[in-house]
């Protein structure tokens, strides 16, 4: 039984992907992009957990990797022949380029890398309250960059024409793409490592683990992890703005990790879904919604402020998240109970000796 | 520096010690170490003791490399290590304990120690079996599974003795390992430091106010007093060395008075 418990902690949220894309293929065409947008939140979340979660130190800057992934899958997707009319501006190497949107996720993996590896050499010296301020700079850097230099994107403007080629399919293969790289990296030396060092960064390092280290591993990868949910993010809308992945984004996915709980992949994927659902139930509150005879309108603005006294109640009343920041495990009282009885029995037989 | 009954070891680890040579600290004109020289050798304990305030601490952190001395150097068999960061320190073969454990309090007991070996480069199934010998050892085999968190304090110093074991040292520095210990426990203990340095052959430093232990296990003791070095000399020694009685002993009654 303890043996299938790995298995069924990586089996539990890629089934409730899968199942999430199901369901949403059997829904209306106006709401499956409410599945898609829950399951590509999935995907950022995960990559904020294989960071936040594993070392334990905030960061307000992994939105700057998904940022780079949607914009550099998107601006290599655009056909050549309205590229040279729309983008006009670009560096010539990306205006007479253009690649297939597969290579267009694994580019956005590629640029969100080297992006969190080259950030992250310097400020993963940081932790706790500098970390947070530091890694929101780059945020707030990343955010201008994309708004304002036109060589390397739409600036300011919109980016259209990006083809749509994230359906439910590929959403969800690319999220259990992400959770499976969460995952093996959770159980690698490096995953375990960097755990200990969040435990206790001295007692860490005293056992020769080397904490600059290991926290850059992580975040070089959630960096991949989020380009790579940038890219699919961009395919799935078709047009983006630097806007569209900056502060709101931010926002919403750490309270989806902060209320399923930031320490497991469970939690990270479990806070995704339910929050997902929440939040696009809102949104259309907000615009006037049927429940059965009645009708929910609810004033602009009501979807966040929610979404902000549930984060801020949940940190309150249980700060571990709905997980408990606890892997999935099948519910077993009756065996805990045993167990918990041998190990008394066993502790009164040590007692005489 | 003499080295009583050590000498017939010295050969077989010839040039390896841990070695502080007139290391000096001080925090913003505070001089908390002055001009202190400790040597460690493989297979023996050296004993560290003096009031609190003396530089014990101290001295563990720039040995172990947690803080870099003002003047001096440490030599770690043979290399220059003062500028080393912990983490270096401790894949060469210096471990530590640190005065309240400092467990992986969210790990299991199990993973506790793996992860140690691990730090050190070990793969995971060498560490997985390094664990289960060094959990067998320290008496928490039964335990493996619960979360470090839920060991109750004796369970915890001795847990806190494996992790520093698992990453295969060649010196362990402790901390006040019988620090909060119960009297009748600490004798086990001292059976466990016996083991570091029969068993594992290692070199032990170990700070500690509990007289009993220290007088058990060490082969040398070392006194520190206001961040200088006051008396070295064997357990006999040591407890015949009156002024050391005035600037330790005393002071150590109050103390464990004032701890019970």
């Amino acid at each position: 039984m303890r043996r299938l418990d790995p298995w069924l902690q990586l089996a539990a949220p890629v089934l409730l992907v899968v199942a999430t894309a199901i369901v949403g293929s059997f829904t209306a065409r106006a709401t499956e992009i409410y599945f898609l947008t829950a399951i590509t939140s999935v995907a950022i979340v995960v990559a904020i957990y294989v960071f936040v979660g594993n070392s334990g130190v905030l960061s307000f800057g992994q939105i700057s990797f998904v940022a780079v992934g949607a914009f550099a899958a998107g601006v290599m997707t655009v056909p050549l022949d309205s590229k040279q009319g729309v983008l006009p501006d670009l560096f010539p190497l990306l205006r007479d380029h253009t690649i297939g949107d597969v290579s267009s996720l694994a580019l956005a993996a590629v640029v969100g890398a080297v992006f969190a590896f080259l950030v992250g050499i310097p400020l993963m010296r940081l932790s706790g309250l500098a970390a947070g301020i530091a890694t929101f700079a780059v945020l707030e850097i990343t955010h201008n960059l994309l708004r304002e230099w036109t060589k390397i994107g739409p600036g300011a403007t919109t980016l259209a024409l990006v083809p749509e080629t994230t359906d439910l399919t590929r959403a969800a293969i690319g999220t259990v793409v992400v959770i499976a790289a969460a995952f093996a990296y959770q159980r690698s030396r490096f995953g375990r490592s960097l755990r200990a060092t969040r435990e206790d960064a001295a007692a860490a390092q005293a056992v020769g683990i080397d904490v600059h280290r290991q926290r850059l591993w992580a975040f070089t990868l959630s960096g991949a992890l989020a380009g790579l949910a940038g890219g699919l993010y961009v395919h799935m809308l078709g047009s983006i703005t630097a806007d569209q992945v900056y502060l709101e984004l931010t926002f919403v996915t750490l309270a989806m990790l902060v209320i399923g709980g930031i320490t497991s992949l469970w939690g990270a994927v479990v806070g995704a879904l339910a929050v997902s659902g929440l939040d696009s139930f809102l949104s259309e509150a907000e615009q006037g919604v049927g429940v059965g005879a009645a009708t929910i309108d609810l004033p602009q603005g009501a979807r966040l402020v929610t979404l902000g006294t549930l984060m801020a109640l949940v940190l309150v009343l249980r700060p571990s998240g709905l997980t408990g920041g606890r892997e999935f495990r099948l519910p077993r009282p009756p065996r805990r109970r045993v167990a918990a009885a041998d190990g008394a029995s066993k502790e009164a037989a040590r007692e005489p000796v | 520096m003499p080295v009583p009954d050590a000498s017939s070891d010295q050969g077989r680890w010839p040039g390896e010690s841990l070695r502080a040579t007139a290391v000096s600290r001080s925090y913003e004109g505070v001089q908390a170490l002055r001009e202190v020289t400790v040597e460690v050798h493989r297979h023996e304990v050296v004993g560290l003791i003096g009031p609190n305030g003396a530089g014990k601490s101290t001295l563990v952190n720039l040995m172990s490399g947690f803080d870099r001395p003002t003047s001096g150097a440490i030599e770690l068999d043979g290399h220059d290590v003062t500028r080393w960061p912990a983490h270096r320190r401790g894949r060469k073969g210096l471990a530590r304990t640190f005065q309240h454990s400092r467990s992986f309090r969210g790990l299991s007991v199990r993973e506790n120690v793996e992860v140690a070996a691990i730090g050190v480069g070990a793969r995971p199934r060498d560490a997985r079996r390094r664990a289960t010998e060094l959990l067998e050892l320290l008496g928490l085999a039964a335990r493996a599974d619960a979360p470090a968190a839920s060991l109750p304090h004796g369970d915890e110093r001795r847990l806190g003795v494996a992790r520093a074991l698992a990453t295969e040292p060649h010196y362990v520095l402790m901390d006040e390992p019988a620090a909060g210990l119960p009297e009748a426990e600490v004798p086990d203990f001292a059976a466990v430091v016996r083991a570091v340095r029969d068993d594992h052959e290692a070199g032990v430093l170990l700070i500690d106010h509990n007289m009993a232990l220290i007088m058990d296990v060490c082969d040398r003791i070392q006194v520190l007093d206001q961040g200088r070095m006051l008396a070295a000399g064997t357990p006999a020694e040591i407890r015949d060395n009156l002024d050391v009685a005035a600037a330790y002993l005393g002071e150590s009654a109050v103390e464990e008075e004032t701890e019970a």
